[in-house]
């Protein structure tokens, strides 16, 4: 009995979840009348890459992906650094404070961008940032390196104590141990990490949208939200946006969902 | 008029207006430095041939002064935004398109540069603008931009939808709604009407066309705040509420993007609509790529039988809200002169009737020479005829008084369309809108910073 | 308490190894600064300050293009009776209620589901995660096109249509009910996984022995999920509960591209409304103010979840 429910249960999920994205899939490869007239609902009849094919070349979307990348390269490589620094220090340094500075990062991270954005927009508007991804160079750590560094000094403290003091009583500084002995270790800690921040970055929304006005220098969410509510509608182009914006993200996840989930049990629950 | 604020800041400006009047040379026009790089925020309109022609404009004059000009495009979305984030980090363009209440507001932030001389040598050149649009480019008697076209909103119709039922073509708002309901059918899923009251142009564009047809308005002529507790007001919300009742328009009409109505009338599910040019654009475009004979014919079709009546008019007259277009200079240029001339030169009649060609009827132009200029590409069919038109009835955003810092807010703080909202959707009466949307109007005047 | 969040987060018990000597210990203290630079540069200077720039501006009557003047407690004065602010606030609240109680319930059935299978638990646990790492632009516009009135986009209507169970669309977002309903959804589709693994990952620390002497007292499946499943899970509900309910009470993404917060004001948030009055507006000291309203709640918010994470601690 259990087990039908269970069976059924998973059935019911995997609708659930899968679906919006067939829907969307579906409709990328739909051409502009079977969309607007309905005339094939469920599967694509004729099946079109004219959608993937427009999106490219009509319109902005190969720059806005282009941008969206090298945002998201550039935060991560921020972000996993700063992360990396400060959570080996958290984890494994004993110094005074140690727990407090602990308990700065949990409150920052619960710190919602929706209060910061307008101050935020005027002090990088002071640095002459805005309009530019610089502005979101610099912002976007805001978010993702409270997140990683928590993520990390879960990784860091499940390491042993031992392999740092060996190389600490071979004479070697910390910051040797760190690099040559802990990093290595920690790797698929820092692969998770920076797949969290690329993530995080990939996805952002608000401050793209209030950063950046230049139609040159938007990324993805904040193009795609400009094309659907302009006066043209190009439903399958925005379908076709849409998978292709999704699929990096959930290629790079393949390898690490345990990690993923480990992490978010991490971030969420201590203990 | 309002009285202005930061007096020190208007002077300056003035001052800065006046130096560059003053070094203009008395006849022709403003001399270029060779070298020099202007950059010119434009908006992207629906229709691409058009922005490209109107970079390609501007490129013409870069060629011919061996100057530079970089073109940067803010869309109907984000006017607001883009030009309000580049004043707050101080990297305003040399040259900017400002929409309708742009000019007053930026000029009361002191942004703009006054231009009243050199509005008159344009005027030599290109012929003035029609009384209904100079004050969208003035500010206390000075001139701070230079108009150039407006893009009108029409009412477009399906003539052979009309014919069938035997209705009559609507010249105003109250014939639309006894038209709509004579040819809506529930049934079919053909309604009669598609107005949104939502938060673009098609939305708070028509509302204030229906207000301002009625005589009503929320300014008065000195442009301070006045009641629009009044009857032609009540007449003016029961028209905004009662298109929702009686099926005369798709459920989910409220809640409309931009492009809802353009779908809904191109796709024949709605018999009028409130739009710009974009909807004609669209069809002709679809008969470009028809696919086969078969499809050509019935897109054809689709054109000859769809009608861009002009706006519709109430009872004190036929009063179109629009997007008025116009040039200014931004008072953080480093060559106020070349701005100047770059402005000369987009709106000269030659350089606007090469951008007109590409515009599939968006623009209509404003300076009499440019318009008389454009009136053969304007003749090429009945529906273009009326997109030329389009400056005759328009009327700017507080209306009867002159565009105010207020009266743009009011506009942008969707009250105008939130108010019909609250009565089809939260079920308020109308005295009760009319009283919200009467009281939110005053508390902008009242807050708005002086 | 905040500090015992902290020493949750280093967790486990004191490191054991020896002492460390006194220049060790002062070399450890200069290391960890210099570890701890960047993090304290981010922090202060794009987060500390900015917050504190929100709290002076919020003081202000900052208009777009004008400097600001100090105007004392009149933005808020002014929100405090704003009706318009008062309707934000209720539908903050039910939309963050509604979806995180929705949230959870899913989580729990998920978690039970995933709990169920032996095979395959990781594959499915990852599949599941898919809505959590999806932009939210997307999740956005996906579940708008869902809910769509027009056949061919909308999800619901098309196969409605086609199954005869309708003969006309139904503009599902049309009315404020509608609207709200369909935010709430794409928020819950998007948000549930993440509760799903979390009860998951609770459920694991549950002892099995616990769930074996309850069957061998006779107890069935449900007694078992109420009386040992659901207590074993408290802690987990309650920190996983109170970290969406701040997320999403401040959530942008999804509704500003679902609705804008229409049709009217019925889905209007604080988000969305501080951008609207900030960016449209161009009133600054009043769009930070409107953002600020949210702060007292995300203290209580955090006091709650460190003390809870304490409360575990010293339960061990």
């Amino acid at each position: 009995m259990t087990r039908a429910l269970t069976i059924a249960g998973l059935v019911l999920f995997l609708l659930v979840i899968l679906v919006p994205f067939w829907w969307i899939a579906s409709m990328s490869f739909k051409t502009y009348e079977q969309i607007q007239f309905a005339t094939t609902i469920y599967v694509p009849k004729p099946f079109t890459w004219e959608n993937y094919t427009g999106l490219w070349s009509e319109t902005r979307f190969p720059l806005w992906l282009r941008n969206s990348v090298v945002t998201a390269l550039v935060v991560t490589l921020i972000s996993t650094v700063v992360a990396a620094l400060a959570g080996y220090a958290v984890a494994r340094i004993r110094f005074p404070g140690r727990e407090a500075v602990a308990s700065i990062i949990l409150i920052v991270y619960l710190i919602p961008p929706a209060l910061l954005f307008i101050p935020l927009y005027r002090v990088l508007a002071e640095l002459g940032a805005t309009n530019s991804l610089f502005a979101l160079f610099l912002s976007y750590p805001t978010f993702t390196v409270p997140f990683c560094t928590w993520l990390l000094i879960g990784f860091f403290k499940a390491l042993p104590d031992e392999l740092e003091e060996a190389a600490l009583i071979d004479g070697a500084g910390r910051i040797t141990a760190f690099v040559r002995v802990l990093l290595p270790l920690a790797a698929p800690g820092l692969v998770a990490s920076a797949i969290f921040a690329f993530t995080l970055s990939w996805n952002e929304f608000l401050y793209a949208l209030v950063f950046i006005q230049d139609e040159k220098a938007l990324t993805v969410p904040v193009g795609l939200n400009l094309l659907i509510y302009g006066d043209v509608f190009h439903w399958g182009q925005l379908m076709a946006a849409s998978v292709i914006t999704t699929l990096p993200v959930v290629a790079l996840y393949m390898f690490i969902h345990r990690w993923m989930a480990e992490g978010l049990v991490a971030g969420g629950v201590k203990g | 008029m309002p009285s202005h604020h930061l007096s020190r800041r208007t002077v300056l400006a003035g001052a800065l207006g006046a130096s560059a009047a003053l070094a203009l040379p008395r006849l022709g026009f403003p001399a270029v430095k060779k070298g020099t790089s202007l950059r010119l925020w434009i908006l992207k309109t629906y229709v691409e041939p058009t922005n490209k022609a109107i970079e390609a404009s501007a490129q013409r004059w870069a060629q011919k002064h061996g100057a530079a000009v970089t073109v940067e495009y803010f869309t109907f979305e984000d006017m607001q935004t883009k030009y309000v984030a580049a004043i707050e980090s101080n990297s305003t363009p040399d040259v900017g398109q400002l929409e309708t209440s742009a000019p007053s507001r930026f000029a009361g932030m002191g942004q703009l540069l006054d231009l009243t001389s050199f509005s008159k040598q344009i005027e030599s050149q290109a012929g003035k603008a029609p009384a209904n649009v100079a004050p969208v480019t003035m500010m206390d008697g000075k001139v701070y931009s230079i108009p150039w076209y407006v893009m009108g909103a029409f009412w477009y119709v399906w003539r052979d939808v009309f014919e069938k039922a035997k209705v009559k073509l609507p010249g105003t708002f109250a014939e639309a709604k006894e038209a709509a309901q004579a040819l809506t059918r529930p049934k079919d899923n053909f309604y009669g009407m598609g107005q949104s009251w939502n938060r673009t142009a098609d939305g708070y564009g028509v509302m204030q066309s229906l207000m301002y047809s009625h005589g009503v308005g929320w300014a008065g002529k000195d442009g301070k705040y006045k009641s629009i507790k009044t009857p032609q007001m009540q007449t003016v919300m029961k028209w905004a509420t009662d298109i929702y009742t009686n099926q005369l328009q798709p459920a989910d009409t409220l809640t409309w993007t931009g492009s809802g109505n353009n779908e809904n009338f191109i796709a024949k599910n709605i018999a009028q609509t409130s739009n710009g040019p974009s909807i004609t654009f669209a069809m002709e475009n679809a008969v470009a790529k028809a696919t086969d004979a078969k499809d050509k014919k019935m897109k054809e079709d689709a054109l000859a039988n769809h009608v861009a009546l002009p706006h519709l008019g109430g009872p004190d007259g036929r009063r179109m809200q629009a997007i008025a277009m116009s040039m200014g200079v931004f008072k953080g240029s480093k060559d106020p002169e070349a701005a100047m001339s770059l402005i000369a030169h987009l709106v000269s009649p030659e350089e606007t009737v090469m951008v007109m060609k590409d515009s599939y009827g968006q623009f209509a132009p404003v300076l009499e020479k440019a318009k008389t200029a454009s009136k053969d590409y304007f003749n090429k069919n009945d529906n273009y005829r009326t997109f030329g038109r389009a400056a005759e009835w328009f009327a700017p955003t507080g209306w009867p008084g002159p565009v105010t810092a207020a009266a743009a807010e009011v506009q942008a703080s969707n009250l105008l369309t939130d108010a019909p909202a609250k009565v089809i959707v939260d079920k308020w009466s109308v005295d009760q809108a009319i009283e919200w949307e009467d009281k939110k109007i005053k508390e902008i005047y009242d807050t708005l910073r002086a | 308490m905040t500090r015992d969040a902290g020493a949750l987060a280093l967790g486990a018990p004191a490191r054991r190894g020896r002492p460390r000597r006194g220049r060790q210990r002062t070399r450890d203290l200069g290391t960890a600064a210099l570890f701890l630079l960047p993090l304290f540069v981010l922090v202060l200077g794009l987060i500390f300050y900015p917050f504190y720039r929100a709290v002076w501006l919020s003081f202000t009557d900052k208009l777009v293009g004008y400097p600001e003047r100090f105007v004392g407690l009149r933005n808020y004065e002014y929100l405090a009776q704003d009706d318009a602010f008062h309707q934000v606030i209720r539908n903050s609240f039910v939309f963050t209620i509604v979806s995180v109680g929705l949230k959870i319930v899913t989580g729990i059935g998920m978690a039970l589901v995933l709990n169920g299978i032996i095979r395959g638990r990781n594959f499915f646990r990852g599949l599941f995660l898919l809505p959590w790492i999806t932009s939210t632009v997307i999740i956005a516009l996906t579940w708008r096109w869902m809910f769509d009135a027009f056949p061919g986009r909308g999800f619901f209507n098309s196969v409605l249509l086609d199954v005869g169970l309708l003969r006309q669309p139904i503009a599902f977002m049309a009315t404020p009910e509608g609207a709200m309903m369909a935010v709430i959804v794409a928020n819950w589709w998007r948000g549930f996984p993440f509760f799903g693994v979390s009860f998951l990952a609770g459920m694991a620390s549950i002892p099995r022995e616990t769930y074996e002497a309850a069957s061998v007292d006779g107890a069935g499946a449900g007694r078992r999920f109420w009386h040992i499943t659901l207590p074993g899970l408290k802690h987990v509900i309650i920190v996983t509960t109170l970290l969406s309910f701040i997320m999403t009470i401040n959530d942008f993404n999804i509704i500003y591209v679902m609705t804008r917060g229409g049709p009217g004001s019925a889905t209007q948030v604080f988000a969305t409304y501080s951008y609207q009055v900030a960016f449209q507006q161009l009133r600054w000291g009043r769009g930070v103010t409107i953002s600020i309203f949210l702060v007292p709640l995300l203290v209580v918010g955090i006091i709650l979840i460190s003390r809870y994470l304490l409360r575990d601690r010293s339960g061990k």
